[in-house]
């Protein structure tokens, strides 16, 4: 091990001095150096009072913001470490190069401290409410970023002055093109690190929807963000999904096994709540993407499925408020109604549509999510037949039971109480499961290919014998019947269903704005990115309030940018990213990148 | 009032107004084959903008006066969005996947959809929109109001305009070039880039005059009101034929008396006495895009094929 990374360290250079100018050894020992003092900076007294959140007036005794920047000094002190080249640290940075993990994992402490200096001074009243220790850890934790911006610029060596600020800064937190030969692990080993990995992904989930106060989520939101940012130019995000991708079925029962165990670390309901609903727009975002991801169609009247599931279900649940509340439907028949209802829509709405071009698929399921909501508001006895109640909706549905088990009861199992959203949260999890099983077998099967090939190309595909249209009422009609089928779980969790929610764009969560946002950002084509997608979308705005009458306004502007500058979202299908880049490409033929996969 | 005049003529002021902003829509689309998702909100910023002039006038203004100048302001700020749209938003993206601009163009409408709402003074709910003190007139059994004469006057005008510039100025034959063949012409020396600003700039110059015939006939404008107006003035281009510019008027036309007609008489229609009335009009101008869409996809004058990839 010891050989490859001095291979990998780039030879100290004139011309690759760093931003800030010191001797490297110097730079090093300030990295270190400094990420040990942000730790003890987090240990110290921040303000005097507990008036601010999260009560940061003991010395000795971290809480809230810092442990935060605790965990992200401990991490700069491990990637400086790794970059001393010491022994046995090597694999902390697979990608090669250890200052972009640096850089990021410092700028993660400064940035968490001085937000929580910032907001000490803004909420408590000036600057003099940081006692002696909030200075001292603010101070403390610019070093380690002293210290990274004067390590060597990595990167190609250019002459120094030629280059912009801009081009240096990005040149420090680029990931390195190179990638270190890594050794196959055993078996073993290779299990215990997913295991591990998923574990310290529940912990920190966890942590995330159990963060009380805005101060809190948002220190959080900078750790995680600069932190996965770090972890990813290290390197070791590619590593780990290369070892998950040989083991994927291990990995997904794991990763199912940490989602299960999620209600049993909640004690109040409230965030079970929270768990859930991420799950329905998961879901939901997930089946989006069989549309929009995989096949290419936009579908902007999404959420109309969802609806269309939802009145389904409430309408067989036997509710006193249902226009045919004779009839009790047990859950799988429910379920089955609803997923079905939406499927008739999907063709009713795709079979004219989808003989044109994507365009026209794209407006007119616009007009349906419209007029879905205008119709049900419209059934209600007056303006029309009385179906839907109009705009009081379907209230009172009954909690879900199966067997003797009652969704509506807290139940305890081995000394832990589920809840009722804690209850729903699980039946949501094997739906989720379902979904990601059906998107999983859908797009390594000969339909999706079908699909990936209709995105790229249609008239290639259709020339190759693919019959454009059937493959693509298939993808529509097989998105409309899985987020029907959320829909059926989704009405039973809110116990009521109105027609307010089902919109284009509105101010709460389930809108087909929300939903296709949730798939762009979180990446197109991705199981895991449209679920990411969908937690982040829900609970910023959840934990910071004053951003919820904003969200809207950050979500158009979020598509613009995203397109513009990361069309393939944050977690990229590699072949999606291929496609958005197409035009980018340099002419002449890449060959010197051949040889680097030889290791592999 | 109910009479069949009376609906064919309300049919003809709504219709011209859906017309002028599915020329828009259809311009647009003619030259690089985008839906612009965010016209209908071109359209609503129009509408503020002619509401802002309206304010800055000394109060008392006689609106004879303050017309003209709150159609400039409408159409100076329509015409800024929708080109800095297409600069800064569409033009980027012109060689990308055909997801990437459709997606673009429906974060750029909700953008501004929530920045109107937001920053724009009281706009969280409709806004007053100043009215000409004078009709409603009568002819025969029909009567119309200040706005309806608006409308239904500015429509052919601006249509006559645009069919004029298109036919024989140098750039209005620059855009038919465009349109059928963007490379082609560029080699023949057209600048394209301009040829397409010109298009985005003439929806927008449209779609504020709808925007003021829409405050004057309703009397209010609302932040969203362009969802909907867009939703119909695009089903119009497609039923007229989308990428012609005749075929929008005639499908604003076409689909405003179907609306009139239906909200009037479908209720009399045996077995759907439930279905007529306000509420359901745009439901039946719904049925009428997925029914051009299945039987005239190509619309009533389109010659484009309408499904070329």
């Amino acid at each position: 091990m010891t050989d490859t990374i001095k291979d990998t360290t780039p030879a100290p250079t004139v011309s690759a001095a760093g931003l800030i100018p010191l001797p490297e050894n110097i730079a090093r020992a300030l990295t270190v150096g400094g990420g040990l003092l942000t730790c003890v900076g987090a240990f110290l007294a921040w303000t005097w009072t507990s008036e601010f959140p999260g009560d940061l007036t003991y010395y000795g005794s971290p809480a809230g913001l810092q442990w935060l920047a605790f965990t992200a000094g401990l991490l700069t002190v491990l990637f400086a470490l790794a970059g001393y080249g010491i022994k046995g640290l090597g694999w902390l940075t697979p990608a090669g190069g250890t200052t972009a993990p640096i850089v990021l994992s410092a700028f993660a402490g400064l940035g968490v401290t001085w937000f929580s200096l910032i907001s000490i001074a803004t909420e408590l009243g000036g600057v003099a409410n940081w006692v002696v220790g909030g200075v001292l850890a603010g101070l403390f934790s610019a070093v380690p970023v002293i210290g990274a911006l004067a390590l060597p610029k990595p990167g190609p060596a250019t002459v120094r002055g030629k280059d912009s600020l801009k081009a240096t800064l990005a040149a420090y937190v680029a990931k390195p093109e190179r990638t270190k030969p890594t050794a196959i692990l055993p078996g073993w080993q290779q299990r215990g690190i997913i295991a591990v990995v998923i574990g310290l992904g529940l912990l920190v989930f966890t942590y995330g929807i159990d963060t009380e106060g805005g101060e809190l989520f948002s220190g959080f939101l900078i750790v995680t963000l600069l932190g996965a940012w770090a972890l990813h130019s290290s390197g070791l995000l590619d590593r780990f999904s290369a070892i998950s991708a040989g083991n994927r079925s291990y990995a997904m029962t794991l990763a199912f096994v940490a989602a299960a165990v999620f209600p049993f670390t909640q004690n109040n309901d409230h965030d079970a709540n929270v768990g859930v609903n991420i799950l329905i727009f998961g879901t939901v975002a997930l089946g989006l993407n069989i549309v929009v991801g995989l096949t290419g169609l936009l579908d902007l009247g999404y959420v109309a499925f969802l609806g269309v599931g939802a009145y389904a279900a409430a309408l067989v649940s036997g509710s006193e408020y249902s226009t045919i509340s004779g009839t009790t439907f047990p859950f799988w028949a429910a379920a089955l109604t609803g997923a079905a209802a939406s499927l008739i829509f999907g063709v009713l709405i795709g079979a004219p549509t989808l003989r044109l071009r994507g365009d026209y698929l794209a407006i007119v399921t616009l007009g349906f999510g419209e007029i879905f909501r205008i119709v049900v508001r419209n059934l209600d006895g007056s303006s029309g037949p009385d179906v839907t109640n109009g705009p009081n909706g379907i209230a009172a549905i009954p909690d879900l039971s199966i067997g003797s088990f009652n969704f509506g009861e807290n139940h305890t199992f081995a000394g832990f109480t589920l809840g009722r959203f804690a209850n729903y949260y699980l039946l949501m999890l094997i739906v989720t499961v379902v979904v990601v099983l059906v998107f999983n077998r859908a797009s390594d099967s000969r339909i999706g290919r079908a699909w990936v090939a209709i995105r790229e190309d249609e008239t290639a595909a259709t020339a190759m014998g693919i019959n454009g249209f059937r493959v693509k009422l298939i993808a529509f009609a097989l998105g409309a019947s899985l987020a029907g089928l959320a829909g059926t779980v989704s009405a039973h969790v809110t116990n009521n269903v109105v027609p307010d929610p089902y919109v284009f764009a509105g101010p709460v969560a389930p809108n087909s704005a929300f939903l296709l946002a949730a798939v762009v950002l979180g990446g197109m084509g991705t199981v895991s990115g449209p679920l990411l997608g969908a937690a982040l979308l829900y609970l910023i705005p959840e934990k910071l309030e004053f951003l919820q009458e904003y969200q809207l306004f950050a979500f158009g502007i979020a598509l613009i940018i995203l397109m513009r500058f990361r069309p393939e979202g944050v977690i990229a299908n590699r072949r999606r990213q291929l496609e958005f880049h197409e035009a980018e490409e340099p002419t002449e033929p890449a060959a010197p990148a051949a040889p680097a996969t030889a290791g592999v | 009032m109910n009479t069949l005049p009376q609906q064919l003529a309300n049919g003809l002021f709504l219709g011209s107004m859906y017309g002028l902003i599915a020329i828009g829509y259809t311009m647009v689309y003619g030259i690089v084959q985008l839906i612009n998702f965010a016209h209908g909100e071109i359209f609503m910023t129009g509408g503020f903008g002619a509401l802002t002039v309206w304010f800055a006038l000394p109060s008392g203004t006689s609106m004879w006066v303050a017309l003209p100048l709150m159609l400039i302001g409408g159409a100076v700020v329509a015409v800024l969005i929708a080109t800095g749209a297409e600069r800064f938003a569409y033009r980027p993206l012109r060689n990308a996947p055909r997801l990437a601009p459709l997606i673009t163009a429906i974060g750029l409408s909700l953008a501004l959809q929530e920045a109107v709402r937001n920053w724009y003074p009281k706009a969280t709910d409709a806004r007053v929109f100043p009215q000409i003190d004078a009709g409603p007139w009568h002819i025969g059994s029909i009567s119309f109001s200040s706005g309806d004469l608006f409308v239904i006057i500015a429509a052919p005008l601006c249509m006559g305009a645009l069919a004029g510039f298109v036919r024989s100025t140098r750039t209005g034959r620059a855009m038919q070039a465009t349109a059928q063949d963007p490379d082609t012409a560029q080699l023949m020396g057209i600048d394209t880039n301009r040829v397409i600003v010109i298009a985005f700039a003439i929806g927008g110059l449209f779609a504020a005059v709808a925007s003021v015939a829409y405050g004057l006939r309703y009397g209010q404008i609302k932040y969203d009101m362009g969802f909907q107006a867009g939703l119909k003035a695009f089903t119009a281009a497609v039923l007229g034929g989308i990428g012609n510019i005749y075929g929008a008027m005639l499908g604003g036309l076409v689909l405003g008396v179907a609306e009139a007609l239906a909200s009037a008489y479908i209720a009399n229609i045996p077995g759907m006495e439930q279905f007529g009335g306000g509420g359901w009009t745009s439901v039946w101008a719904f049925v009428l895009l997925i029914l051009v869409l299945l039987l005239r996809p190509q619309g009533l004058l389109g010659e484009r094929v309408a499904d070329r990839a």
